[in-house]
Parts: C-alpha cells; structure tokens; sequence
C-alpha cells in the first residue's frame, strides 16, 4: 500500500499563446524518465505566499502526451546521419528532448471562482487527492456511506481504490452500468462478476436488499459463479485493497430449459457434481401467451392479430368457455389452446356459414395458431404444450442471491421470450414491492443484438428502453455489454450512469461517440491490458482508468474443463436423476420400472409435478401422478438385472 | 545574361560559393594576421581523418558564454547600457546526455559616470549594479560609446568563461576533457592543461598566407592541416593548433564548415591530431541547426548556448514591436 504522499514535484504547469492553460485543461512538462502516463492524476498547487500553502489547488488527469527534440526539421536527422539510420544512434550527443503532456481539469479548490489552473508546481495525485479529485469524499465517507469499489487506479506507483456511488449506479440518482469492448480482450464479463462481488459485499445497508440476474447467453460465461476461481498474489492484494473478499459467489440459483427431450437440461452446467442445483426453467401457455408480441415478427403485428391474442388472454385463458359449436373448452396449455381451435375450424367448415368466427376472420386465427404452436415447437424444452410450468421464484428472491438463467442454447426467439418475460415479471414485482429484493441488478450481454441502433422495433427492444429510462426509480438496473456501444440504441446506452471500456476496437473508437478523447485516451483505449477499464461515472468529469482483480469465480472455459458437461442422459435416466435429486432414497430400478411403456409426456407432466410440489415422498407423489398403469398390447421382454447390492448407499 | 560571367568562370574552374556569414568574422580583439610555425610539418599540409581511431573520452565537459545587452537609457548623449554575462559547463557522461555542471552570470551597467548627471550617477551607485566604466575618448560619441560597451561587454563574458573553465578543470575528472567554445591561450591554465580543447568557430585571426592560406582554407571535408603553433603578439601563451573541416564548403564559402582547434603546446598534442580530430568529425552530429553557424557549432556548444539563453533575464533584449511608435494619447 503506498498511500505516502511524495513532496518532490515531478513537473511544472507551462501556458504559452498557443497552449495556455485554461479552467478545464492544462499543459505541464515533467522530466523524461517520470511514472506519469495517459490516464494519470495529477495535483497543480498555486504558489501560495509560503510554501505549499494558500494557492489554489487543481486536480487533472493526463489525456494526451507529447515528445519532441530541439530538431527543426526531420531533414537535418538525415543529413546529420549521413542517410544512414544506424549512425543516427552513434551521435555522441543525445538531442535536448521535451516530455509535455496535457492533462483535463477534474476538479478545482476552491471551486469559486473559475480560474485557468495556474502556472505552479505539478505533484503525483496521492489516495486522498484521488478522492478529492474524483469527488469521492462526498460518498465514500460520512453517515450512509454508498461506495461501490470498482477498481484501483493504478499509476506513478499508487493504488487508490477508485468507488462508484451506489445511489448512481443502482439508483434512484441514477443508474445503470454500460461496458463495452472487444471480444475476449475486453473482460466484460469478468468486469461485471467483479463489480457483482463488490456491490454485494459494499451495497448500503440503508438501501435495502439487493440481487443479481443474469442472462447467460454465450457458452458457460456464467455457469460456474460458485465455484473459486485462480488468483494470484497481485489479485488477492488487490481485493484487500478494495476491501471485498475474494470468494465465489455464496448464493447463485441457477435455472435453465430442458432439451427438446424434456427431460435433459439444456446448459453446460450439467456435469454430476453441479447440475443438481440447476432448475428447469419450463413455461406454459400462461406464461406465453402475456408476451406473444415477443413471438410475433414485425409484418404480423397487426391490430387484428392483437386483438385476437388478447381475447385469447381474457376471455378464454383459464376459463369455461363455449366455442358457439357446442363446445366446451377449458384452456390451461397449449394442447387446449390447440383443441379450441380445431373446434373453431371444423366448427366454421361444417357449418359453412362464414370465415368469421367471433369478429375475428379465420385468416387470423389461424396466423395466431401458427405462431403459436411454432414458439412450442422452436422452444421445445422451454415452452412445454401441456405441462405445468417450473418458474423463478417471484415474490421469494433472496438478498445477495444471483440467478443465472442459462439461454445460451435456446433457439433466438426463445431467448427474446424468456428475456422479455423474465424481465417484464421483475419489473411487476419490483412495482408492487413483493419481489424479496430492494434491487435487482440485471446482465444482458450482447447488447448488440438486444436493443440495436437500428433495425426493426421489437419488444425486446421496447422493453429494454423503458428499463433504462425508468428503471432506476423501481431498482431494475440493467448492467449491460456490447462490443460495439455505437450500434447500441442510443437512449439505452444515453441512459447508463456508469459506463465501463475495455480494449477497444479501432473502427468503434473512430465513429463519432468517440470524438470527446484524446487521440493519447484512444490509443489507450485501443490497446488496453486485460483487467484494465476505463470508467465514466457522474462523480468523474473525466475518464479515469481503473484496474481490477479477477473474478474469484470459475472461468466458463475453465469450469467447463474441469466439470465438464456430462453426455445427455437416456430419457429414463434422465427422469431418475430428476428425481433422485429431490429424493435420494429413490433407486433408479423403482423410477425405471414406473416409466417403462409409459408415454414421455405422461412421465413429464408427473415429474413437473413431483417438482413443483416438492413431496416428502417423491417417488409415491410421482406414482400417483402416474396414474393408473397402462398395459401394452404385448409386453416386450425385459432384460431386467437385479441390482448387485439392492441396500446400497449409491443414490440411484 | 546576368549569370552567364558566372557560369563562364565556374567552366573554368573556380569553386561554386556563397555568401560568408556575419559569424565568421569572430572577435573584436583579435588580430588578422600574426603567423604561426610549423610543428608536425615546415610547411602546411592536409591529412585525411576519416581512418583514423576517434578518440573516445568517457567523459566531456563543455563551455561557452553569451552576453545580452540593451541601451537602457541615456545621460545627455551618453548611453547607458544594461549588459547581462553568463557562462557555463555541461557535461556529458556515457548516458550521452548533457546536464549542467557549472554556471556563472553577471549583470553590468556600462556608461561613463563622469558624462552622467549627478542623480543618475548617485541612482546607479545606490542600485548596487555592477558599473563598467567606459574610457573618456569612447563617451563622446553615442555610437563609438556603444561599441566600446559591446567591447566591454564581451571583456566580461570571456572573464566569466575564463574563470569559470579554471573551476572546472580542477574538478575534471582523470579520463574527462574540457572543450572550450574559443581559443584557449587567453587562459594560462586552460592553455596548460593536456585535456583541454578550444573549438574556434569563427575566423577574423589568419596564420597563413599564399600556397598555405590556400591550403588552410580549401582543406576538403574530413581532413585536418598539419599542427602549427599560432605567432602571438602580447600575453597570449604558447599553444599547438589546426584546421579541421566538418562539411565540404563547395558550394558555399570558404570558411564553410572551417574549425580551427586549440590544444596545449606539447608533442602529445601533435601525436592525437587526428584522434581529436577525428571525435570532433564525429561531433557533427546531431546538427546544432537551425543556429545559423550549424557548419560549424557543435551540438553540445550549443546546448551550452540554448541553456544559458533559457536562464537569462527575459527582459534584456528589447521584444521588436517595442520600438514601434505608441498609438493612441
């Protein structure tokens, strides 16, 4: 920890007519071999009438840096060398050369009134003039504390814990969190498990409860939260620094589809150690049809289609309903909803009296039931036709508790529609205060394809507009990542707070969202370490750069080699490990000899059932909804092998 | 045609050249032509540096002056000038770069008290400044008495650079060599001294005359002229010297690129005649552009003269707009 502050000056503040110093920019030299660099803060004192005292004290942070000798012209170098470069190095002279940087006022005391900053001696920013000059004394210390470590400035040999202001970044001042960089190089997801880490150990007791949801939309990013990761030394120094505990997280739920199978969950969380704590994440007809916009591409949404969808929620959905041919229909799942409109269709043909079937014409009928039963076929697994839904746990969300829902291999449509839902409830809940959190933090990667700049409308989009411009008086905050933030809707990205850069790319930086850095602040940008961000935040007038530890969590890539996924199980012993898992006494020869013959669908909407309910006894709960055994017509020969040892502890 | 005369004598062999730079006229104070006795050979020859070993000190101290000075007022017709003297040493170590080692400054008033008023002779004595006085027969004209101040002037910086170089060549380290922006015989002990050098830029002094005048100053680039040792008149010391061409001066003029160099009066000196010579071909570079004697000025000479410029009072010299008129009431 170097918090001494370093008496020696390492530069002095120069204006000239064609660089003068100014309120908001200052030019200053320092000697060649000096620690200062692009991204450093610097603190300018006024010569007061002794020393060190009385003057104006300025704080900046250094933007762009410039190097050049005492030569006139690249022409005599030339001639000096004789044309030959190698002799340029054998000059017995070393050139007279200049470092000059420029640095951004970020802070000026007193504040009033604005001045140039003046032409005095230049000092390496120490912890406290960090603090002061990122304005962080006004949050960090006092009654109610709303820090948010989000990395170490690192620079001249100090490390200063950089904080976010939580009231700034999880609102109600305002919110959201936006980062954006390349793939791989970026570490924007790194960065956000780390940030995740340091807003739950440091979030304001006075602000309430809070937790994390994150849409795991790529490989196993997120699949492994609970697992500890490798640190090193410097991450675990820095962690004390930051004052959070490098640890995995300590309460993750983990939720994903089954496969089309039903009965195999579609993660990579899978292997045997780890996928007993993943929930399926099954949806019915309710469940889908609230957001049958999402499924809807952009020629059907019509007013009649829409209008036709809500009847179906209103008037039909969970009710007794009479289809006018006689028919009596209670829709609950999408084989009802089915059922209805075969009732419909056979109902308009035999009685061939119109198209129109309640004010609604057959054509939109049947483009309703189209896209209806394609979202069931597309998103097999996640959409069951007549099955009990399996959902988050709305009203019981537990502090510092993150919910990994794992989308990465759902088809697209099915990932708008759990994005949308997801969201839409945690909103709702949020509104009514019953979700069990004061906040939730939610991550959406990909941000590029979510909520683009341009393109089509969609719901998806729709909604994550709305999260960002009224998100953060409900405490929905979305931390969201992209790689390119100028393809991104510019009112979400508008709308963050607290923006994060990784490495960036080179064509990104050079659209016009850029044009406020410094060519220096590109190049940094553009070639910046992994681990290392740049940060804008309300508090900061400028960019400031910050370093951060790794996530003390199981990289995706690693978790995957260590744990990694088990082969899909046959449906039986899928369906016993489902329930073994809730009832470790079941032995698999009981579960298989239940299942044997029976329709999958059957066997599915038992073990929905058993899941849901949670039985004490699992396996008669299971029988039961069974129901009676059905014989086939001729029974195949079993070749059934009695169990080596019947009173094994084995599990199943 | 205007030019065709040219072409027609250059067609017959005279060298292509220029102008000859203000700069090469050198010192007020020395003579034109004195003489001076073959050493190395009777009669002046040219030899060819470029195979020879450079000498290589491991490190070098450098030394020069300037002298800034402006009217800054007048006494009845007598001028009364504010001169400002500064000198000092740079060295430079094997990281090739050079830092201050030493530096001197003075600031002086030079007039002639008799011709000024009582007050203004009573306000100068009160100010504390230095006065040079200005002899009677140099004060009666304003501008006869400014270029004797000048002469004073320059009287004091080379005092300055004088005593300045005998401090510094006793702390000279045992492989380090001074080298002297001018001649070195106007200091005994710098004359004396075996690692000292003088690097005479400018050329008001000449040695020689007929075949050898030629010879001294049409010296090709990279060749150096036998060893001489300059005939003085007053108190000048003993000492061994020769011309060294940095940069081929066809093309320009004769004095193009010309150093003369000084070092002490003894056999040693003639045995590394061209070892110096051949350092000091390799001090070409860099350039000390955009001076204006480049040719001719050493880069560490000029870092020298850069440093001193950077440290001198900023208002001694007269900005140009000042002597624009005053507009308005």
């Amino acid at each position: 920890m170097i918090q001494t502050r370093d008496p020696e000056p390492i530069g002095r503040v120069v204006a000239t007519e064609l660089k003068p110093a100014t309120p908001h920019q200052f030019h200053f030299w320092t000697a060649n071999e000096t620690t200062i660099g692009i991204g450093a803060i610097v603190r300018v004192e006024e010569p007061g009438p002794g020393k060190r005292e009385g003057g104006r004290v300025v704080y900046g942070v250094v933007t762009d840096g410039f190097a050049y000798s005492d030569l006139a012209t690249p022409l005599h170098d030339v001639v000096s060398a004789e044309g030959d470069p190698a002799r340029a190095a054998e000059s017995p002279s070393v050139r007279q050369e200049i470092r000059l940087w420029t640095a951004a006022v970020l802070r000026q005391q007193p504040e009033e009134p604005l001045q140039p900053v003046p032409l005095g001696a230049v000092y390496v920013a120490s912890d406290a003039d960090v603090a002061q000059a990122l304005r962080m004394d006004a949050y960090v210390s006092g009654a109610q504390p709303s820090g948010i470590p989000v990395g170490l400035y690192t620079a001249a040999g100090l490390e200063a814990p950089v904080y976010l202001d939580a009231d700034f970044l999880l609102g109600p001042e305002a919110a959201h969190l936006n980062i954006s960089g390349v793939s791989g190089l970026a570490t924007k997801t790194s960065a956000v498990e780390f940030l995740l880490a340091s807003i739950f150990e440091h979030f304001p007791a006075h602000k309430g409860r809070v937790a994390a949801l994150c849409f795991n939309v790529k490989g196993p990013d997120l699949c492994f939260l609970d697992r500890p990761g490798t640190l090193d030394d410097a991450d675990r120094r820095r962690y004390e620094r930051l004052g959070i505990v490098p640890q995995p997280f300590q309460r993750v739920r983990y939720y994903a589809p089954f496969k089309a199978d039903g009965v195999n969950l579609n993660t990579l969380r899978t292997h045997p150690d780890l996928v007993g704590d993943v929930e399926p994440l099954v949806w019915g007809l309710s469940e889908v049809l609230d957001f049958a916009e999402v499924l809807l591409n952009r020629d059907d949404i019509d007013a009649k289609a829409d209008a036709f969808i809500d009847f179906l929620s209103d008037r039909v959905l969970n009710k007794e309903f009479d289809d006018g041919f006689g028919g009596g229909h209670r829709v609950q799942t999408f084989a009802d909803l089915d059922g209805l409109f075969r009732a419909i269709f056979d109902g308009l043909e035999l009685s061939g009296r119109s198209d129109m079937w309640r004010t609604h014409h057959i054509a939109t009928i049947r483009k309703v039931r189209n896209r209806l039963s394609n979202i069931s076929t597309r998103c097999k697994g996640l959409v069951t036709d007549d099955g009990p839904s399996s959902d988050l746990p709305w009203g019981g969300f537990e502090d510092r508790t993150v919910y990994v829902v794992d989308v990465a291999n759902v088809d697209p449509l099915g990932q708008d529609l759990v994005f949308a839902r997801v969201v839409s409830k945690l909103r709702e809940h949020l509104e009514r205060r019953d979700l069990g959190v004061e906040a939730v933090v939610v991550f959406v990667d990909e941000l590029n394809k979510y909520a683009p700049g341009d393109g089509p409308e969609t719901y998806v989009r729709k909604m994550l507009l709305d999260i960002s411009e009224r998100g953060r008086y409900l405490g929905l905050v979305l931390f969201a990542a992209e790689q390119f933030r100028s393809q991104v809707h510019r009112r979400v990205v508008g709308n963050a707070g607290t923006t994060l850069f990784g490495r960036m790319d080179a064509d990104e930086l050079a659209t016009p969202g850029y044009h406020v850095l410094s060519p220096a602040v590109k190049i940094k940008l553009a070639t910046l370490p992994i681990g290392e961000l740049m940060v804008r935040h309300p508090h900061f007038t400028q960019p400031i750069f910050v370093r951060f530890p790794r996530p003390a969590v199981l990289r995706g890539r690693d978790g995957v080699e260590r744990f990694p996924p088990a082969a899909d199980l046959s449906f039986e012993d899928a369906v016993v490990r489902q329930l073994a898992r809730l009832d470790r006494r079941i032995r698999p020869n009981q579960v298989k000899d239940l299942i044997a013959e029976r329709r999958p669908d059957d066997v599915r909407r038992a073990l929905a059932a058993v899941r849901r309910t949670r039985p004490d006894d699992a396996l008669a709960y299971f029988r039961r909804m069974l129901g009676a055994r059905v014989a086939p017509a001729t029974a195949p020969a079993r070749e059934a092998v009695p169990p080596l040892n019947p009173i094994s502890e084995e599990p199943y | 045609m205007p030019s065709s005369w040219v072409d027609a004598i250059l067609a017959a062999g005279a060298v292509p050249a220029s102008y000859v730079p203000d700069a090469s006229a050198g010192r007020t104070d020395l003579e034109g032509f004195t003489g001076a006795d073959g050493v190395e050979d009777d009669e002046l020859r040219t030899y060819c540096v470029a195979d020879a070993r450079p000498l290589a000190p491991g490190a070098v101290a450098f030394l020069d002056g300037i002298e800034q000075w402006r009217v800054v007022g007048y006494g009845g017709v007598t001028p009364i000038v504010r001169g400002y003297v500064a000198a000092a040493v740079r060295r430079r170590g094997p990281d090739r770069r050079l830092r201050t080692a030493g530096e001197v400054s003075r600031e002086l008033a030079i007039t002639r008290l008799d011709a000024l008023a009582e007050p203004l002779r009573r306000a100068l004595a009160e100010s504390g400044v230095a006065v040079v006085e200005l002899a009677e027969e140099d004060a009666g004209q304003p501008t006869r008495a400014i270029q004797a101040a000048r002469r004073e002037l320059e009287r004091a910086r080379l005092a300055e650079e004088r005593g300045l170089a005998e401090r510094c060549l006793a702390e000279l380290g045992p492989d380090e060599w001074l080298v002297v922006d001018g001649v070195l015989s106007d200091s005994a002990a710098l004359s004396a001294h075996r690692r000292a050098i003088g690097v005479i830029k400018s050329h008001g002094a000449q040695y020689f005359e007929g075949a050898e005048l030629e010879r001294a100053l049409t010296l090709p680039a990279g060749h150096r002229t036998s060893v001489f040792q300059p005939r003085s008149r007053g108190a000048r010391r003993a000492i061994y010297s020769w011309y060294l061409r940095l940069w081929p001066w066809e093309g320009n003029d004769l004095l193009y690129g010309l150093l003369r160099v000084e070092a002490h009066a003894d056999a040693a000196t003639v045995a590394r005649a061209s070892a110096l010579s051949a350092w000091l071909m390799r001090e070409r570079s860099p350039l000390s552009t955009p001076d204006a004697r480049w040719d001719r000025l050493l880069y560490p000479i000029h870092d020298v003269e850069t440093y001193l410029r950077s440290r001198a009072p900023r208002d001694v010299l007269s900005h140009p707009a000042s002597r624009l008129p005053r507009t308005g009431s």
